[in-house]
């Protein structure tokens, strides 16, 4: 069936904010989307509010709307633009979340939309676990036995009929949230009772728990005309009991024999047939019992996910951009497949490696929350490496993480005794494979290992090989690994860093001796045929051979290699990948060959056809130079995947590699404390007065020194890790201890904390003798606060033009002293008139893509550009200081829902996960966009709950009448009730939940509050604060934790009751 | 299985035809083995493929990497010997994992003395092999001398040389009895046949008399069979004249069926020509549309021979679309959404059912005048997608239309 012509204009949803279980895979797949689509000539119009995506960018779609993917949002849009048709799933369960609000609505109705891609009453049966169980058992397959449950009580006698211990996962929430597995009552109690509050539809199902059977999902494609194909089969190394995100996974599938795969491939097409996914690609997953093979149908996803993201860079099958073109009715062989161009995309990838996924967690920002994994998603990111054996792509995978493992060996691991040991390995936690490993090391047995683990003994005994190999390399050391053996090593995946562990020796020895012995990696190419038909595509990654075939093609250009930004992590995420695809698309106009080099296999970066070659491969030292050797490049780009390849800048230029832009030298000035601080002082620019410390008493001395409050850090930090904000000796004291733990080799800074200065955020450009500041940022939340986690405004909306303009003169004498080529952040404090340089980042910032997006530049292109020998003169840019008729505003999205038990306030350690943007004609109405597009309700009314601190008790005042003139009714602590009385305002007193009750904790638990304001006292308080704080979040209601938020919030709750929001389209805001 | 974890394997060396040569470990037999070397793609399913009688003659490459995983199961041999010549991987798994094994792969390799090699950049190989076509190629574990391997490459005969149906066809006739009632008599021609097929027959009520390859077509029309099926098989299909001859007499007097090289004996029955493939088609995703239904299946397949449609007759212009020339590429047809059909000078109206969408093919064909038909890979999979299992059900319709009565009058 050929292109529909009968549909013109086609509405995509995207998935919003990155938060945990969704993540920029969903820029990945709509970006794809969009663009299939705008290919085949229909008009797009896109809604999504996260402004890091490539998918946002102007050109991606017709009419780009960054706003909230709410009904109320998107109604509004579908009524200025009256698209033909909805294409919802490619967004999440955002998206679709939103279209069967809209469908229940009667808005797709009324406004005569169709649905494509999946259909509303097959996202309901995906969705709803009951409807879903009965379709299975109408098809003949099993699915777990479960009840559901809309009580407590009902959740109870469901697990006394199915029996301990059970899983209990809340209908209609993202990535399991809220999900559990209970295995004594009073885990039921707890979970049962937080999924009850988490589903929106007060809904939990109680399951029974297939605990330690194999989890496989199939990524499955159909097309209208019922072709389907799988695409690609996933194993998870960690047995049931642990979401897929948050296990180690495999593809293909590696311990099922063919009859048993075959069953599960029927299966999946059938579940497609019977649920009715009209066409596109969805994912289903089973549970094996490893004991007999019995199969269990654990779940489907009528749309694109995470796993179809895996799929499509393990296989290089383009699965989303697919589902776009079949959504609009192609069929299945009338689509060719990109990388052969010779073949339909009616076949089933065939792959000749061996692909691994490993999640990258957060845990270490979180404390206080439980580390043990459940069906409850926590990861932040994953990477995925290509290896020819599952133990190359593995020790390939961990290296990727980036979290200081260059190999199966950690040393916390090696602490545990026996008893311990037996414990860590039967939990599943992020450091489990490495407790495994551990354990194998001393000679525990693969049986011992699966009867503790529940993991297959194939992968125990992959791991086993690994561990008896690091065995064989310790003994025979580097002198005695021949070419043969260190060939070996390296084909299992060993880094040389590794290597060198195990030899003790050091990391460059290894390098040399190997080069010596003509040990190098050839280039393979990922091709979805296993190389049956010749690719089109440069799609690589990097192996170890007998022999040197190599698949490498030279260029007829020169060649410039990106390195990207590796996994996901909270402080660096999909907003630098935004900036190396842009450079790899702005490059590519310049007439380059653009290599990308990344892991993260849910990023735009990573999709084939965004670079002219691709490499899969990790971001370490070791594996950037094996990709330069084999491209030789004429330039590489280090300072737009953020902290990543920055700290490699140094190391690559000591090998002679040409670093395009600002130079390592450059990078080390700004990033050594001590010497910016005596540029600053020789240029004569403020910044707070700071001091160094290595122990717990040259802390104290200089704390004398430089006087409370103070900002105390780790040297080189990204997202802030390991900070704190000390007010006295003590919080000090306790600050030292802990964070010398973290960071044994680094010393402290002291800087002299400015409370309540704002802080601005500069993003410029530097072409050596010109600078171009292409925003400056004003933050909402005062100085102390994570930038990443301040919401902030574009363009400022307090801020005067003095200020402004003596800023955009401190940022252009610091980008030309600092001989910046490129892209560089500047983080100033503005108190008493005084400016302030906090710190100055000599790459790409994570605010640069929403700079863009807010000011119709394209900085990271035109950086990209710069380094590659352009000036700001060729570019043309529009002058810094025009005037802009709207305000953009960006707010962060916290995580907190997925880790109960930490503590939910704002600090100078970054916590979130992604960001939203809003738009509009003020500030105030560009603020309470972004409430609504994160699904925070702005309460128009109702009670206010006021707990301040002390140091806040004098600002509270005005914002507290402002809401009770609004006509909210105030309840407010003993001391601040205080406060407000004084003030003449009207308020009740409530008792603190340490209190007698009725307290504060009744009126949360009986619905009472609708807003909260609580500023918390102490550093890491545990006391009533946190325990309320805790509460806001487990039951949704909107809560600030700091003044200058309560007032901003104040502004768009007077805004939002004036009047209306009006969508903005990115489009009509170019100049 | 890695060096640094076995230090203890014999090393042995891959020659192929071209002068390439691959050095590995043993992974399987002691010994030296010559043959066709092709590749497979699928990437589970090694069991089946080594006892596929239809590899007998060839070393095997397999594309998927780490061969092995889930060890051998005693239910998934598709014949109670293997066949083929050799196993070439790149890594061999000695200590697999699966509810269902009862062995591990190497263990089976050695107990059925099949030379097998490690350590083969497999993927170097299948570029080799896709750019310079299937060619001769030899394991040994006892001559490492490149050169001397090489050399006696050369001089090795070549898989068409040789019929290898014969070795791999059963010596006696036997009986499978139907599972359940038995509702048909079939006779099945054992050119090496595979165990899925059989199950797949049986499962249908076929009771089956497997007769080997040669039997006349007289002692088979003697047995008054319900139908008769050309099974798959090894090698040149030019080696089985006999069962070539016997399908001529059977046509047209039984319904028939045939896969594989079936399809191929029916072919010559009719007439038609043969080819040779560049490199074959051998893995579980080939894709294949079904002319009939216009859907598309995901196939097994295992053949290096294949159908020249255009030498089976004449277009028939009133029964394809008004169409009234042959197609070199068949996938015309499919984007035509035509079902072309052709004259035979022998058996009249032969339409083409299904075709290869990777290179356009003929995979499949059915007699318009006399009941049978026929396809070019494996309905059976095994292993594979089971997409199209209903070839079977087909057969056992076709023999329901046609029990009892004379078919080529019927058909006329």
């Amino acid at each position: 069936m050929p292109r529909r012509n009968d549909i013109h204009k086609i509405l995509v949803l995207g998935s919003g904010p990155i938060v945990i279980g969704q993540a920029c895979e969903f820029d990945y797949s709509g970006t794809q989307a969009c663009r299939a689509l705008v290919g085949e000539g229909y008009e797009v119009v896109l809604v999504n509010s996260n402004p890091a995506t490539i998918m946002t960018d102007p050109q991606t779609a017709t009419r780009t709307y960054v706003e909230p993917i709410t009904a109320d949002s998107v109604e509004r849009i579908i009524e200025r633009e009256r698209p033909d048709a909805l294409l919802p799933n490619m967004g999440g369960q955002t998206a679709l979340n939103c279209a069967v609000e809209l469908d229940r609505r009667g808005a797709l109705e009324h406004h005569g939309i169709e649905v494509i891609g999946c259909d509303i009453d097959s996202i309901q049966i995906g969705e709803d676990r009951e409807r879903f169980a009965q379709a299975m058992r109408d098809i003949g397959l099993k699915v777990a036995e479960a009840r559901i449950a809309h009580t407590l009580q009902e959740a109870q006698a469901a697990a006394a009929q199915i029996g301990l211990p059970v899983v209990v996962r809340p209908s209609f929430t993202l990535g399991g949230a809220g999900g559990g597995m209970a295995r004594t009552a009073n885990d039921l109690d707890r979970i049962a009772a937080q999924g009850l509050e988490l589903s929106p539809v007060g809904e939990v199902l109680v399951e029974q728990s297939l605990e330690g059977w194999k989890e496989i999902e199939m990524e499955v494609m159909r097309d209208a005309f019922g072709n389907g194909i799988v695409v690609c089969s996933i194993e998870n190394l960690d047995p049931m009991g642990v979401h897929t995100g948050d296990s180690i996974t495999v593809a293909p599938c590696q311990t099922l024999c063919d009859v048993e795969l075959q069953r599960l491939r029927d299966y999946s097409l059938a579940v497609l047939d019977r649920v009715g996914v009209a066409c596109g690609g969805s994912n289903v997953q089973f549970a094996v019992n490893p004991a007999n093979g019995d199969v269990v149908v654990i779940e489907m996803n009528p749309r694109v996910s995470r796993s179809s993201a895996l799929a499509s860079k393990a296989t290089g099958f383009p699965i989303a951009k697919e589902a776009a073109l079949l959504a609009v009715g192609y069929t299945l062989d009338e689509i060719t497949n990109d990388i052969t161009r010779a073949t339909p995309a009616c076949f089933e990838p065939s792959i000749d490696y061996v692909v691994v996924k490993v999640p990258r967690f957060a845990f270490e920002k979180f404390h206080g929350t439980s580390e043990i994994l459940t069906t409850r998603m926590k990861s932040v990111g994953e990477a995925m490496a290509i290896g020819r054996t599952f133990e190359e792509a593995l020790q390939k995978a961990v290296r990727s993480l980036e979290d200081g493992h260059v190999g199966l060996w950690d040393q916390e691991a090696t602490l545990a005794d026996g008893e311990r040991l037996a414990e860590l390995v039967a939990r599943p936690t992020s450091h489990r494979l490495f407790h495994v490993a551990e354990a194998l090391r001393r000679d525990w047995t693969v049986e011992q290992l699966h009867e503790l683990s529940g993991i297959d003994p194939w992968f125990l005994f992959r791991i086993r090989d690994i561990v008896i190999a690091e065995k064989t390399i310790a003994t025979a050391g580097l002198e005695g690994l021949d070419a043969p053996h260190l060939l070996a090593a390296k084909q299992m995946g060993f880094s040389d860093a590794r290597i060198a562990e195990l030899c003790d020796q050091r990391e460059d020895v290894v390098r040399a001796i190997r080069k010596v012995l003509g040990v190098h990696p050839v280039v393979k190419t990922v091709d979805t045929c296993a190389g049956e038909f010749a690719a089109r595509t440069s799609y690589h990654y990097l192996t170890y051979e007998a022999g040197s075939a190599t698949e490498h093609r030279s260029a007829e250009r020169p060649r410039v290699l990106i390195l990207s930004a590796g996994p996901n992590r909270i402080g660096q995420g999909i907003e630098f990948d935004y900036c190396c695809v842009h450079a790899a698309y702005a490059l590519h106009d310049e007439g380059f060959e653009t290599v990308m080099l990344n892991c993260n296999p849910e990023t735009v970066s990573t999709d084939y056809d965004t670079s002219d070659r691709l490499y899969f491969e990790p971001l370490t030292f070791e594996d950037v130079m094996a990709v330069i050797e084999v491209e030789q490049p004429a330039g590489v780009i280090v300072t737009l995947g953020g902290q990543t390849p920055i700290n490699l800048a140094g190391r690559l230029k000591e090998e002679g590699v040409p670093i395009m832009g600002t130079q390592p030298e450059a990078i080390d000035l700004a990033e050594d404390r001590g010497r910016f601080s005596r540029l600053l002082d020789e240029m004569g620019i403020a910044y707070p007065a700071s001091s160094v410390a290595q122990t717990q008493e040259e802390a104290v001395r200089a704390a004398r020194l430089v006087g409370y409050p103070l900002l105390v850090r780790p040297s080189y930090v990204l997202g802030g890790r390991g900070m704190g904000i000390v007010y006295n000796d003590e919080e000090l004291a306790a600050y030292m201890e802990q964070a010398t733990h973290v960071t044994p080799d680094h010393p402290i800074y002291l800087d002299a904390f400015l409370e309540d200065a704002v802080e601005l955020d500069v993003d410029a450009l530097c072409d050596g003798s010109q600078v171009y500041v292409g925003a400056i940022l004003e933050h909402i939340e005062e100085c102390g606060i994570h930038s990443g986690d301040s919401a902030c405004c574009f363009p400022p909306f307090s801020l005067s033009a003095r200020i402004a303009n003596r800023v955009r003169a401190t940022t252009r004498r610091l980008a030309l002293t600092c001989n910046i080529c490129g892209l560089l952040n500047v983080q100033y404090a503005i108190k008493d008139e005084q400016v302030y340089v906090i710190e100055l980042n000599p790459r790409a910032s994570r605010t640069v893509p929403f700079d863009s997006k807010a000011s119709g530049v394209p900085l990271a292109k035109a950086a990209a550009r710069i380094m590659a020998g352009r000036t700001l003169d060729e570019l043309d840019l529009p002058p810094e200081d025009r005037e802009f008729d709207y305000f953009a505003v960006k707010e962060a999205v916290m995580p907190w829902t997925r880790f109960p038990g930490a503590d939910t306030t704002l600090g100078p350690e970054m916590k979130s996960t992604g960001e939203v943007m809003g738009l509009d004609r003020t500030f105030p109405l560009a603020y309470a966009k972004t409430r609504e597009a994160i699904d925070y309700h702005i309460p128009l009314e109702g009670t206010v709950f006021v707990s301040v601190n002390d140091r806040d008790k004098r600002s509270i005042g005005p914002v507290a009448l402002a809401l009770f003139t609004m006509g909210y009714d105030i309840v407010a602590t003993t001391g601040t009730a205080q406060v407000l009385r004084a003030a003449g305002i009207p308020c009740q007193r409530i008792n603190m939940v340490s209190e007698p009750h009725p307290n504060i904790a009744d009126a949360i638990e009986q619905g009472r509050i609708a807003l909260m304001i609580n500023t918390p006292g102490g550093h890491r308080s545990r006391g009533d604060g946190f325990r309320i704080r805790t509460m806001a979040v487990n039951h949704g209601i909107d809560l600030v934790t700091a003044m200058s938020g309560a007032t901003a919030l104040i502004q768009a709750i007077a805004a939002l009751r004036a009047g209306s929001l009006e969508p903005y389209a990115l489009q009509d805001l170019q100049p | 299985m890695n060096l640094l974890v076995n230090e203890a394997r014999p090393p042995a060396l891959l020659a192929l035809e071209d002068g390439t040569t691959f050095a590995g470990w043993s992974a399987g037999a002691a010994g030296e083995a010559f043959g066709e070397v092709v590749f497979n793609t699928s990437m589970t399913g090694y069991q089946e493929i080594l006892s596929d009688p239809s590899y007998a003659g060839q070393i095997v490459t397999l594309t998927y990497p780490q061969v092995g995983n889930y060890g051998i199961c005693q239910d998934d041999f598709q014949a109670s010997r293997l066949h083929l010549r050799g196993l070439v991987v790149r890594d061999m798994c000695h200590t697999p994992s699966n509810w269902r094994a009862t062995a591990s792969l190497p263990e089976l390799l050695r107990k059925r003395r099949v030379v097998a090699i490690e350590g083969v950049d497999t993927r170097a190989l299948t570029l080799r092999i896709r750019g310079g076509g299937a060619m001769r190629a030899a394991i040994s574990t006892t001559d490492l001398d490149a050169k001397s391997l090489v050399a006696r490459v050369q001089q090795s005969p070549g898989i068409s040389d040789h019929n290898h149906v014969a070795d791999v066809s059963c010596g006696i006739a036997r009986t499978e009895p139907a599972q359940g009632k038995a509702k048909w008599r079939v006779v099945a021609y054992d050119c090496g046949i595979k165990r899925g097929i059989l199950d797949n027959l049986t499962a249908r009520g076929c009771e089956v008399h497997v007769v080997p390859w040669n039997t006349p077509a007289r002692d088979v029309l003697a047995l008054d069979p319900t139908g008769v099926f050309f099974s798959n098989g090894p090698g040149d299909p030019g080696q089985v004249w006999a069962t070539v001859e016997a399908a001529r007499e059977i046509l047209g007097k039984k319904p028939v069926f045939g896969i594989c090289l079936g399809n191929q004996v029916i072919t010559l029955a009719a007439g038609g020509r043969i080819e040779k493939l560049p490199f074959g088609h051998h893995g579980g995703n080939e894709p294949v549309a079904n002319l009939l239904t216009r859907r598309v299946e995901i196939t097994a397949q295992n053949h290096n021979f294949g159908t020249v449609f255009p030498s089976l007759g004449p277009i028939v212009p009133q029964e394809s679309g008004g169409f009234d020339k042959h197609e070199q590429d068949l996938r015309i047809w499919f984007r035509r959404g035509v079902v072309p059909v052709v004259r035979n000078p022998q058996w009249g109206r032969i339409q083409l059912t299904h075709v290869n969408l990777n290179d356009g093919t003929p995979e499949g064909m059915r007699f318009l005048d006399i009941p049978a038909f026929c396809c070019q890979y494996h309905p059976e999979a095994k292993p594979g997608p089971s997409d199209a299992a209903y070839f079977f059900d087909s057969f056992a319709q076709l023999m329901e239309e046609h029990d009892g009565r004379e078919p080529h009058a019927q058909a006329q």
